[in-house]
């Protein structure tokens, strides 16, 4: 890549051709590596759309995003790089809870009624542990829009990437509104009060390591329970909490895992081998993970 | 392999008397319960098949509800009372994903609201589709029936907290919010241990209801009523959409309360919110009142003239309030079906009348006493007149009891006091009389008169 891609005597040379050079030439680096599917690039191109589409809105409601983002998919997502692991992210999250649900066979509802259940206990207030699981699931469903589809909750993205993200959409809007010095002052003043704003609702981080800590000594459990629900997100964030780490890293760690690696990953929960077991088989099932085995996990994609 | 056995146990006629949890749950779901025939079709049929030959059978099961697909073994044990049923190897398959959200079309989810909720109806979801209002801010952890003001259906229920109970799917649960008259519908939840989660939905916007107030002059009037006089008809609708939305989600709360929908409390607690809906319901019978108060007393109000039969009118009030009499232990005589009396009135409005005249008649009379309902005619007069047993009125009492918001000095939660008064301007407006004849001790005759009328 960072040789030239043109070919001698073609000036200066078109995107399109630009672009599958560029792809050739990262095939030709790691020939073995497994390719984004059609589903992976759709998913994560939708997430980046709909994350510009949310970002303009905190700048203008009245911005023309449909417009902003035809315009981007001709000449190029500003910030690229930077969007591209983030909407990945969201999109292998998205693609492994979308799949585990659709091949979930319940356990059967033998489940005892009268057996404890912390969705049916008695009225009363909440305790710490029901608040930070309600406040995890409040954050959790920002990460969808109404029509259920997956895209990225600006809480939850890093400041300088939501800034860099602003100011480029800030950028297209003066350059198609018109230049005047009163309007670009106004989208200056709407982009700082935007990244003041940004932290307005609690973000999957900061839910998780509030849910982490109100489990308390009771993570084992916590955790063998999420799994049993193939309740992923709960998952996520009880080893993100444990490790302090973005939950979104710790939802990409786990999608690209090896299952070898599993157990290493949520060693913080203090749980034994046995329980991993759904998991395992969870992610086994998802196809075309980047797993980093150095083949795109080409074996389990086939089943 | 489910080593776990699940019992039931059905009696000679095929009702189901006992089960277990999962039985009983799938029975319920199929809107059956305990002492009710069994209401899986399967199940039911090998019952009765191992009932006719008195003989053990042993057979797979396959059943389902509204969120899976049940594979299981069962036995059949029949006896001299009924059978024993033995399920084993019980296997559930979704139907449905039961974890992510439904992927809508943008073009077919139309204008409104998409929604989850867990368990206890809190919502950890709402969002605005199409060109649906805003959703309000503040809306994470409230509950649903807080957000949205709950009305009930034609029988007085709430779609949601029936589904509440049963875990299931519903639809068609009229709600109010931001403005707006919606639809709420939503399917119930479940993870992959079984465990029911929470509802996901949406709520469709049916009626975008003009601002009541200008923007303007929000800030300087309430927001239910604006600047508008207490003579101005307009202000005993607003009073009446003001407070009939509270009080719907008064009830509903107080309902789901009282029916330990969220789990098990403590027996005076669910007590309390039973007399929390009751009172509730009461006052929503006081706003319907005052509804109607407002609506007899506008100039040029005038009934409908339809053609009715007050002696199939009587059998009607009495099929609607039998059961409340019931609970006292009282009896009604009512109009035989051969006792017709033709007259002139709006049916709706004589069924009113006559209810209220039954009510009170239920509520101020003894237990184990006796109503009387007779239809008869006085000349261009048809009558219909409840008597019953209860203290009766005096003289002087008889000269009030007419009159708005008199209770005779009761202070019971029984009634509001206007539905006597509103019963006799009704019968005014159809050219007829509401009278009352009683004497302490003797009970109370209350008389409905109305113009006759000769079928041909």
């Amino acid at each position: 890549m960072s040789e030239s891609l043109s070919f001698p005597g073609i000036e200066p040379p078109s995107p399109a051709l630009s672009a599958r050079l560029g792809e050739l030439a990262d095939y030709f680096a790691a020939p073995a590596a497994g390719r984004l599917t059609e589903e992976q690039r759709a998913l994560s191109l939708g997430i980046a759309r709909r994350l510009v589409a949310d970002v303009a809105a905190r700048i203008d409601p009245g911005v023309d995003s449909a417009g902003l983002w035809a315009d981007w998919l001709r000449s190029g997502v500003p910030s690229a790089a930077r969007l591209a692991s983030i909407c990945f992210a969201r999109a292998e999250e998205h693609r492994w809870r979308t799949l585990s649900a659709e091949r979930t066979v319940p356990a059967p509802l033998t489940h005892e009624l009268d057996e404890e259940d912390p969705g049916v206990e008695a009225v009363g207030p909440m305790t710490a542990r029901e608040q930070a699981y309600l406040t995890l699931r409040i954050a959790d469903r920002r990460r969808f829009d109404a029509y259920g589809q997956p895209k990225l909750a600006i809480a939850d993205l890093d400041s300088e990437i939501f800034r860099a993200v602003l100011h480029d959409v800030a950028a297209w809007q003066l350059a198609a509104v018109s230049i005047d010095t009163g309007r670009a002052m106004d989208l200056g003043g709407a982009v700082r009060t935007a990244v003041e704003q940004q932290s307005d609702a609690p973000g999957m981080t900061a839910a998780a390591i509030a849910y982490h800590d109100a489990v308390g000594d009771a993570l084992p459990d916590a955790a063998r329970a999420a799994i049993a629900a193939h309740d992923w997100p709960a998952l996520i964030a009880l080893a993100a909490g444990a490790q302090r780490r973005v939950y979104a890293d710790m939802a990409l760690a786990f999608v690209t895992a090896e299952t070898a690696a599993l157990p290493s990953l949520l060693a913080p929960l203090q749980i034994d081998r046995d329980a991993l077991a759904p998991l395992e088989a969870s992610l086994a099932m998802l196809p075309s993970r980047a797993v980093s085995d150095g083949h795109g996990s080409a074996a389990e994609a086939g089943r | 392999m489910n080593e776990r056995v699940i019992r039931g146990r059905v009696d000679q006629s095929g009702a189901l008397v006992s089960a277990d949890a999962p039985l009983l749950r799938l029975q319920q779901r199929a809107g059956a319960g305990l002492g009710k025939p069994l209401a899986l079709p399967h199940l039911a049929r090998l019952v009765a098949l191992s009932q006719r030959l008195l003989h053990d059978i042993s057979r797979p099961l396959y059943a389902a509800d509204d969120h899976s697909d049940i594979h299981a073994l069962v036995r059949i044990t029949p006896d001299a009372d009924g059978a024993s049923i033995e399920i084993s190897d019980w296997r559930a398959h979704a139907v449905t994903p039961p974890h992510m959200p439904p992927v809508a079309d943008e073009a077919t989810l139309g204008d409104g609201w998409a929604w989850e909720c867990d368990p206890q109806l809190r919502l950890v979801a709402l969002g605005a589709a199409g060109n649906a209002p805003d959703v309000p801010a503040g809306w994470e952890g409230r509950s649903l029936s807080e957000l949205f003001e709950l009305q009930p259906d034609a029988d007085g229920r709430f779609p949601v907290l029936r589904a509440l109970a049963r875990q299931s799917r519903f639809d068609g649960q009229i709600v109010r919010a931001a403005d707006a008259t919606m639809t709420l519908s939503g399917e119930a939840l479940f993870d992959a241990a079984g465990r029911f989660t929470g509802f996901r939905g949406f709520a469709a916007v049916t009626d975008v209801a003009p601002s009541a107030v200008p923007k303007a002059a929000a800030a300087f009037a309430d927001p239910a009523f604006g600047s508008l006089p207490l003579s101005d008809p307009k202000f005993g609708r607003r009073i009446d959409g003001a407070l009939r939305g509270p009080l719907s989600r008064i009830i509903a709360t107080a309902e789901t309360i009282s029916g330990q929908f969220d789990g098990p409390i403590r027996a005076d607690y669910a007590r309390y919110a039973g007399d929390i809906a009751h009172a509730g319901r009461h006052l929503l019978g006081l706003v319907d009142d005052l509804a109607d108060l407002q609506n007899i007393e506008r100039p040029g109000f005038k009934a409908a003239r339809d053609d009715i039969d007050l002696g199939d009118l009587a059998r009607r009030a009495v099929g609607l309030l039998g059961m409340k009499a019931e609970e006292k232990g009282i009896r009604i005589s009512a109009p035989s079906t051969d006792d017709r009396m033709p007259a002139t009135g709006e049916f709706r409005r004589v069924l009113q009348v006559l209810l209220n005249l039954l009510g009170n008649a239920i509520r101020y009379s003894p237990n184990d006493s006796q109503i009387w309902i007779r239809v008869d005619r006085d000349g261009d007069r048809a009558m219909v007149t409840v008597a019953d047993q209860g203290q009766g009125i005096d003289a002087e009492q008889q000269a009030k009891v007419f009159e708005k918001f008199e209770r005779l000095g009761r202070t019971d939660s029984g009634g509001s006091g206007l539905g006597l008064y509103i019963a006799r301007r009704l019968a005014r407006a159809m050219d007829g009389d509401l009278t009352v004849d009683s004497a302490p001790g003797q009970g109370a005759r209350f008389t409905l008169s109305l113009p006759a009328r000769d079928e041909e």
